[in-house]
């Protein structure tokens, strides 16, 4: 809508502002045809779920998606454990013939895990798509977990993840932050914070017992992007044969509900200065506790400005210190979610900053905020939302997350509708209720001036 | 590694076998490691870079057996002495520990050896599309 440049030129944004609700109701009507193609379609084959949506292309994006993030891991390490003993060695394939073949075929193996999920991704030509679902196939019911490639292969990438992690403030802070959260389940690491996980826990065998329960039937999803459903469909009931039907041991790790705790940690690291202030947020839309004012008020208070040469309207970009980076994320788990200002930068400015963050939320739950801010924030949430569904590899995530957890895959054009729904009341009274409620603060850098929870005027 | 055998031809058949086996279990005798404690394996000429791999391959547990297992035989060859008869490795202990992992490493190699020298050839059906 945006491309009319003559409604962009000139003075009247405001009025354009309140033009732009009015015109989404229109545009998304235009759209609705083509938008068809952004709904998975899902399916079962032979107890394996499995979703896929057509999208016009010559490319193709399958991942397996499992159930098995670092919530969901019964002893620590094994999740990056499983997801660096994906694509090597299986029964009937070595590791260098997998990548031998992948390169011949031009594809990208990648594979990745974030806090719930552990996903297995590859990139290839439309036309390859049986050999990739094989090789998935292959990988989740055959991989040899062999003691000498867990020394040779694995281990040192789980040590760089874990020297990276020590590495990097905002990391630590985030991950302080969600653990103070949520302390067990969603709150462990997502790389290993010692190196008591690799050296205590993990060896390959206990990481062959974790894939039994990872890639049993009822604990992962096939997902694929731009493959024909029919083809699809038979593909996945062929080459998923393999695979156990259930979970070798019925483990409960990261099965209760999460509960939000809060808190507060400083963290001592001359890396850097960061701190998170975080708030409870929003499950995830396939969840149960979905509340799209979170999205809204996550990207109100946003932090980094979508136009060049502006600070944008964002209440944090516009109140950051000189010097501080400032980023709020809406983190959407299946069951609980975590609202989060990330600040980085020197000492002094994460500081004031951080002081004008809770401000600007203390602001919002006052009411002390323009109609026209909130539109705008609200049309930012439903772009990113959006973009967020149309960049394959989250939507790819959220999707296989969604069938997993509750058998339903994330659809973004009502994620979109509800966005849009979201009212003015709605908003203050979400921001009320973080102040309300615990907040988490966590600080990693010079504590000698990073501020305490307190300091900042939130309970903790 | 492996010099060239018959024993695959023989086991290939029973009736064979059966001849074989008394002359093979009297030959392994007849060799004098078990007397001193060691396994066939223990005998593999180390070294060179394939056997070093398979070495390094052994767990934990099987690598210290094995060095113990080879200085006890170094000290009682030069103490010229065998080991009391019921410290002889029995048969059924006298297992193939580290052939099978050189011949997971020669397969390994032997596969390298074939992807390295690869012909690419286009899809039929692609070919003709000039994907």
């Amino acid at each position: 809508m945006l491309s009319r440049s003559t409604a962009c030129r000139g003075a009247q944004r405001a009025a354009l502002a309140r033009q732009q609700a009015a015109r989404q109701t229109q545009r998304r009507g235009l759209a609705a045809p083509a938008s068809g193609s952004f709904q998975y379609q899902t399916g079962e084959a032979k107890g394996v779920k499995y979703a896929s949506r057509d999208f016009a292309g010559p490319t193709t994006t399958l991942a397996l998606v499992a159930k098995a993030g670092t919530r969901f891991q019964p002893l620590p390490g094994l999740t990056e454990g499983l997801a660096n003993f994906a694509f090597r060695g299986t029964e009937r394939r070595s590791t260098l013939r997998i990548v031998r073949e992948s390169e011949l075929l031009g594809a990208t193996l990648s594979a990745w895990h974030s806090r719930e999920n552990l996903v297995l991704e590859a990139k290839f030509l439309r036309d390859d798509l049986p050999y990739f679902v094989e090789l998935l196939g292959e990988v989740a019911s055959s991989t040899k977990y062999q003691p000498h490639v867990y020394g040779e292969e694995v281990l040192p990438l789980i040590h760089a993840a874990h020297k990276r992690f020590l590495a990097s403030v905002s990391d630590m802070a985030t991950n302080s932050a969600h653990s103070l959260a949520f302390h067990r389940g969603l709150g462990y690491p997502t790389a290993s914070a010692s190196p008591t996980p690799y050296t205590k826990y993990l060896d390959a065998q206990a990481i062959e017992y974790y894939s039994k329960i990872a890639f049993a039937k009822p604990n992962f999803a096939v997902v694929a992007n731009g493959a024909d459903h029919g083809e699809f469909s038979k593909w996945v009931g062929e080459f998923f044969d393999n695979v156990p039907a259930s979970a070798l041991d019925e483990s409960s790790a990261g099965a209760d509900q999460t509960k939000y705790y809060g808190g507060e940690e400083r963290i001592a690291h001359d890396g850097g200065n960061a701190m998170v202030i975080a708030f409870p947020g929003s499950s995830s839309f396939t969840g149960k506790f979905y509340k799209p004012e979170i999205a809204v008020l996550g990207s109100l208070l946003g932090g980094q400005s979508a136009i060049k040469w502006s600070p944008g309207f964002t209440k944090l970009g516009n109140a950051a210190a000189p010097g501080a980076k400032v980023t709020t994320t809406s983190a959407i788990y299946s069951d609980a979610g975590l609202l989060y200002t990330t600040i980085t930068g020197s000492a002094q400015a994460v500081a004031s900053t951080a002081k004008a963050a809770v401000e600007a939320i203390k602001k919002i739950a006052a009411g002390e905020i323009s109609s026209e801010e909130i539109s705008k924030a609200k049309a930012t949430a439903k772009f990113k939302e959006l973009e967020h569904g149309q960049d394959t590899r989250a939507g790819l995530e959220l999707t296989g997350n969604g069938l997993v957890h509750n058998t339903q895959a994330y659809q973004i054009d009502e994620v979109a509708k509800a966005i849009d729904g979201v009212s003015e009341q709605a908003l203050k009274s979400a921001a009320k209720q973080l102040l309300e409620g615990n907040a988490t603060v966590s600080a990693v850098g010079d504590l000698f001036v990073l501020p305490f929870a307190a300091d900042l005027g939130l309970k903790v | 590694m492996s010099a060239p055998s018959l024993a695959p031809y023989i086991l290939k058949r029973p009736w064979l076998q059966r001849w074989m086996q008394p002359l093979a279990n009297w030959y392994c005798n007849a060799s004098g490691y078990r007397q001193l404690g060691l396994r066939a394996d223990d005998l593999l000429p180390e070294e060179n870079d394939l056997v070093q791999t398979a070495l390094k391959r052994l767990r934990p547990q099987a690598a210290y057996d094995r060095v113990f297992r080879l200085r006890r035989a170094l000290q009682l060859s030069m103490s010229h002495q065998l080991l009391p008869k019921e410290e002889w490795t029995k048969p059924e202990e006298d297992t193939p520990y580290l052939q099978t992992l050189i011949e997971e490493i020669e397969t390994e190699m032997a596969e390298r050896e074939d992807l390295e020298s690869l012909v690419v050839s286009k899809r039929q059906r692609n070919a003709k599309s000039g994907h």
